[in-house]
């Protein structure tokens, strides 16, 4: 999965998974996650980095663009999309099991 | 749905972007910047994600309308692209586009103009000198000169037209000048001179040696030489007759090599002459 998953994004990768995290409660429109993002990680999205993530994310199929409305297109994102993110944050959720049980066992 | 025109500053920063991202993103990226107008931070992230989308043009997907429905999807993009590339005239991935095609046309025909300039300009530094003066003549054995021309045996010259040179018998030669012809029928090729016949002043075709002294008599300034062609008292001339190298191959062939030339002796006075004739020294040449 992780070939087509947020791995191999490069420099994109971290706001290719706010992204994704940001569509996983419905489809939205690029004003849309851009706000949700910034609102639940607290850093700003540029409109060039969140059009460079969308194109990767839709090139590895991971998100599918619908029917504008309002010239607003909403981004959907995909089942392989929704595995990807699952995968991601189960990993990072590894991750902190670890790093929290090691940062408590120097604490005692 | 009201089209309003989008702020020049919006419709800039679009531009930045390639066509092809511009035809598939362009409405709903001003859409965006309508909801949210970019400051200089918003504008520095839109010129990266222009640079991005001009380094990997491919990634850009295609627009939607002609997209298939998702239930048919290609296995990879890239064949997706190939395919539809034709379709909607983006480039596809890996294929050449008209542009690139005809700047790299532009280029070869740059690249091979150059290459016949270099071409053209080295030909014509390439020595090419086979004939002519500047180039090697055989004129033949000893024997065929003889025959050509008995006198050459007794001290007249023999004329190597081509070379523009006297091939001079030189014991022979200053045996005739004295006064007491001798015959020389096998001068070494050490006792054979070929004088060039330019005067060395300002370079005026020399004439024949004169009958009565056996002297080359330059006839545009007057230089007098001797039969060896060193440079007598008449005549602004500073040096003698250049001479042209001369060479016997195995078989006897001579040759008068033209692209080797020994400068003529300076004009130094009667005491420093090689052959002083017995006529007078500033006796006239009557040609």
């Amino acid at each position: 999965m992780n070939a087509k998953g947020t791995g191999d994004l490069g420099r994109f990768a971290e706001p290719a998974l706010l992204v994704l995290i940001s569509l996983a409660d419905g489809p939205k429109h690029g004003y849309a996650i851009m706000t949700d993002v910034e609102a639940f990680s607290g850093s700003p999205l540029g409109p060039g980095t969140l059009y460079a993530v969308l194109a990767r994310l839709e090139e590895a199929g991971l998100i599918e663009p619908l029917e504008p409305v309002e010239r607003r297109r909403p981004y959907r994102i995909t089942g392989a999309g929704s595995t990807a993110v699952a995968e991601q944050l189960d990993q990072m959720g590894r991750f902190l099991e670890l790093g929290r049980a090691r940062v408590r066992g120097a604490e005692g | 749905m009201s089209r309003t025109r989008a702020p020049i500053r919006h419709r800039l920063l679009l531009r930045t972007y390639p066509a092809a991202w511009r035809q598939r993103y362009g409405e709903e990226f001003l859409a965006l910047l309508a909801d949210r107008p970019a400051g200089w931070r918003a504008a520095a992230d839109i010129l990266g994600g222009a640079l991005d989308a001009r380094l990997h043009p491919g990634r850009t997907p295609l627009s939607v309308d002609e997209m298939l429905p998702h239930a048919m999807a290609l296995p990879t993009v890239s064949a997706a692209t190939a395919t539809f590339g034709i379709v909607t005239g983006v480039p596809p991935v890996g294929v050449l586009s008209r542009r690139a095609f005809m700047r790299r046309v532009l280029g070869v025909g740059v690249a091979l103009l150059s290459l016949e300039f270099l071409g053209g300009t080295l030909s014509f530094l390439w020595p090419n000198i086979r004939s002519g003066l500047g180039g090697a003549f055989r004129i033949g054995s000893l024997d065929s000169i003889l025959a050509t021309q008995p006198s050459f045996a007794d001290g007249q010259y023999y004329p190597v037209n081509e070379a523009r040179a006297f091939l001079v018998n030189v014991p022979a030669a200053t045996a005739l000048a004295s006064g007491s012809p001798i015959s020389v029928t096998d001068p070494s090729v050490d006792q054979l001179l070929a004088l060039w016949r330019k005067c060395p002043h300002l370079g005026c075709l020399v004439p024949e040696p004169c009958v009565d002294l056996h002297r080359i008599l330059c006839r545009c300034h007057h230089s007098t030489y001797n039969i060896l062609g060193e440079k007598m008292s008449q005549g602004p001339a500073e040096r003698g007759l250049d001479r042209f190298a001369i060479r016997m191959e195995a078989d006897g062939t001579l040759i008068v090599d033209t692209s080797e030339i020994t400068q003529g002796a300076p004009n130094l006075g009667p005491d420093h002459l090689v052959f002083s004739d017995p006529h007078p020294w500033e006796a006239t040449c009557h040609i």
